[in-house]
């Protein structure tokens, strides 16, 4: 082993660095926080410490069972709509011929999922103990990128068994991006091959979905990664301050065995999750797709749905206050409510990626910082809602209510639930920090 | 212990987020040597290579062939293939004018394998704005809010309105208003009367020949909105 590393040092002059990481990683994950602070906070935190590893431990299942349903999948749909198309029928035979194809598959899928979960989880935390401050604007810079990374794998990824419910949820995420003004029809020929979805798109969705990505999602990744190994994970204010206090002896054990354990046990857990829903609860694909019939209740992934419930709320907002817009403004057609609808998107996520910029306070504790913690508060609450309202068709016909009493209900709730959950906490916390700071 | 860690404590990055006083110490200025100039050189021929290679990106526009249109032009429409219909079983073939016996019957119909559009016979004395052929008129069915393809009679079928189950939009055949699409071309077609469709829905002008409904219309531009 040892002879191993001389020779790639002597060629490859990697001791330096090596010896560099070596020192941070045994010190930088926060082991058990909650043990040395002896705080009881801390024990509900303590998990969300892990959603990151977890993550990339999901990234690298998704790469392995990628993998292997490539070597089976065929990027075609060429055929007539509503047929079986090759691509399709490659699915169809990974499902009930290829050894063990289903549990791949089923990996593959739920693990895509499980994935965007914990990435939200991980993007939530760093945003509420903003540990991007000085020094680390990059790393979270990157990490948002990388958040975007995965959404586009999961909107490729839908749509290469070219179903019709892929095929429609891909074909409403056309014609919105369509709506963009001046770029979208250019943005769509030039990255789907079209304005509208084509044997052509889905060979350019594969693509991206096995090559591209891939090699960006190395890079993004792969630098967040270094930068938190070089410059030590971020730990909250209160462990600098327990330390030079009490004196304690060391907060943060080595990286192996004492931060890796927790990692392998969550990673464990998770791979038995992943395992029983892949191998039972396997979403088999539905119809061919038929570019000349819309199936029923059409709802795209859990994690777009607020983008969807986006459009369709300005849109109901435009109804409410009777407005009308002109039918074309320099060409940029505001009637749909599109426009608005994908600008206030945009909004949403250039705040996100800009926020080491926007946000330069030192303070780590979300309870400290009663305006930025509402803010995050009423975020949250905007987009559950709006994902909730994305499901209004749904809810109206398996209720029995109107749609349009339905839209009422579901309108106010977007507007009213995120003012009702963010103002409570401001004022709390702004009473607490009062009371904290004599 | 010793004092680890030194680059996460605190007074270590506090030091980090002040600028280092003697990088923006002056150096003196010296006139333009040769190897600057030839650094210069050779990062303008770099760039401009790499400016140049942009331009293979027009190689992922879709191409003239594939959107052009081959074979002999039908203009006559096709059963559409929406399944529990009572068309279902006769998907793909021509479109009869002798199916449509009755007033409100109305069928989901392709035309030149391209468009997707709807027939139905209405009732002539209460059809507003347009008048019908042999009882019968067509509109297409690419729903204008996001191109989901809009049906008659199968979601609702108690009710005499175009339906698109994506959102709900609904448009009536009865009433035949004057449109606009976004790049200004005018219109006739169905008015919207619920959910998000900003324009009506385009009709279709229509003609009878030995039978069969056939469209006359000889440009697919008005209909093409969805790509």
């Amino acid at each position: 082993m040892k002879r191993i590393y001389q020779w790639l040092d002597k060629r490859f002059l990697v001791s330096p660095i090596i010896a560099k990481a070596q020192r941070t990683i045994n010190f930088a994950l926060p082991s058990t926080l909650t043990r040395q602070n002896k705080s009881r906070i801390l024990w509900l935190t303590y998990p969300y410490y892990y959603a990151g590893a977890i993550t990339a431990f999901l990234a690298v299942l998704q790469g392995v069972t990628g993998l292997l349903l490539a070597f089976n999948y065929v990027p075609s749909g060429v055929g007539d709509p509503g047929t079986a198309t090759p691509a399709y029928s490659s699915v169809q035979n990974i499902m009930a011929n290829v050894p063990l194809g289903a549990l791949i598959r089923g990996i593959h899928q739920w693990g895509a999922n499980l994935l965007i979960a914990a990435l939200v989880i991980h993007a939530f935390w760093a945003f509420f103990r903003n540990p991007y401050r000085i020094g680390r604007e990059v790393t979270w810079v990157l990490g948002v990128l990388s958040l975007f990374l995965a959404l586009a794998y999961s909107f490729t990824g839908y749509l290469l068994p070219w179903d019709q419910l892929g095929y429609w949820a891909a074909t409403i995420s056309i014609q919105i991006m369509r709506a963009i003004p001046f770029l979208g029809d250019f943005l769509a020929q030039l990255l789907l091959g079209g304005t509208s979805l084509s044997a052509t798109t889905l060979t350019r969705v594969y693509f991206y979905h096995v090559s591209l990505l891939p090699v960006l999602a190395l890079i993004l990744v792969g630098a967040h990664l270094l930068l938190v190994v070089l410059q030590g994970v971020s730990e909250p204010e209160e462990a600098w301050k327990t330390k030079i206090q009490k004196q304690v002896a060391p907060l943060f054990g080595p990286f192996f065995p004492q931060q890796i354990l927790p990692v392998m046990i969550i990673a464990l857990v998770t791979l038995g999750v992943l395992l029983v829903l892949g191998a039972y609860a396997v979403q088999v694909p539905g119809d061919p797709a038929n570019k000349f019939v819309t199936p029923q209740f059409i709802v795209p992934e859990w994690y777009f749905l607020w983008a969807y419930g986006l459009l369709k709320w300005v849109g109901w907002i435009y109804d409410v206050v009777k407005f009308t817009p002109p039918a074309a403004v320099f060409g940029v057609d505001l009637v749909s409510a599109k426009v608005i609808g994908i600008l206030i998107a945009v909004a949403m996520f250039l705040v996100l990626l800009l926020l080491p910029v926007i946000d330069r306070g030192k303070e780590v504790r979300a309870l400290w910082r009663p305006l930025k913690t509402a803010m995050g508060v009423w975020w949250i609450g905007f987009v559950a809602t709006l994902t909730l309202y994305a499901l209004n068709e749904i809810l109206s016909a398996y209720l029995a209510i109107p749609i349009d009493t339905m839209n009422i209900i579901l309108g106010s709730i977007v507007i009213a639930v995120p003012v009702i959950a963010a103002t409570p906490t401001y004022l709390i916390l702004r009473q607490n920090l009062a009371k904290m700071k004599p | 212990m010793l004092p680890r860690a030194n680059s996460r404590s605190p007074a270590r990055v506090k030091e980090m987020s002040e600028k280092d006083p003697l990088e923006s110490a002056k150096k003196p200025r010296r006139p333009i040597g040769r190897r600057q100039f030839v650094e210069a050189l050779a990062s303008v021929g770099v760039l401009g290579t790499v400016v140049s290679f942009l331009s293979l990106l027009t190689s992922l526009l879709p191409s003239a062939q594939t959107s052009q249109q081959q074979g002999q032009v039908d203009n006559v429409f096709k059963y559409g293939s929406e399944k529990g219909t009572w068309y279902s079983d006769k998907s793909g073939t021509d479109v009869q004018v002798a199916d449509f016996d009755q007033v409100g019957k109305g069928a989901g119909v392709l035309w030149r394998g391209t468009i997707p559009a709807i027939v139905i016979r209405v009732d002539e004395s209460k059809l507003q704005g347009a008048t019908a052929t042999n009882g019968l008129i067509a509109f297409a069915s690419s729903c204008t809010h996001l191109c989901c393809i809009a049906t008659w009679h199968l979601d609702r079928p108690n009710e005499d309105v175009i339906f698109c189950r994506c959102h709900d939009g609904i448009f009536d055949p009865y009433n035949i208003v004057n449109d606009a699409m976004p790049d200004g071309t005018k219109y006739q077609g169905a008015k919207v009367v619920g959910g998000p469709p900003p324009r009506a829905a385009p009709i279709i002008p229509i003609e009878i020949k030995d039978g069969k409904v056939s469209a006359t219309a000889s440009s697919l531009t008005t209909y093409s909105y969805c790509g």
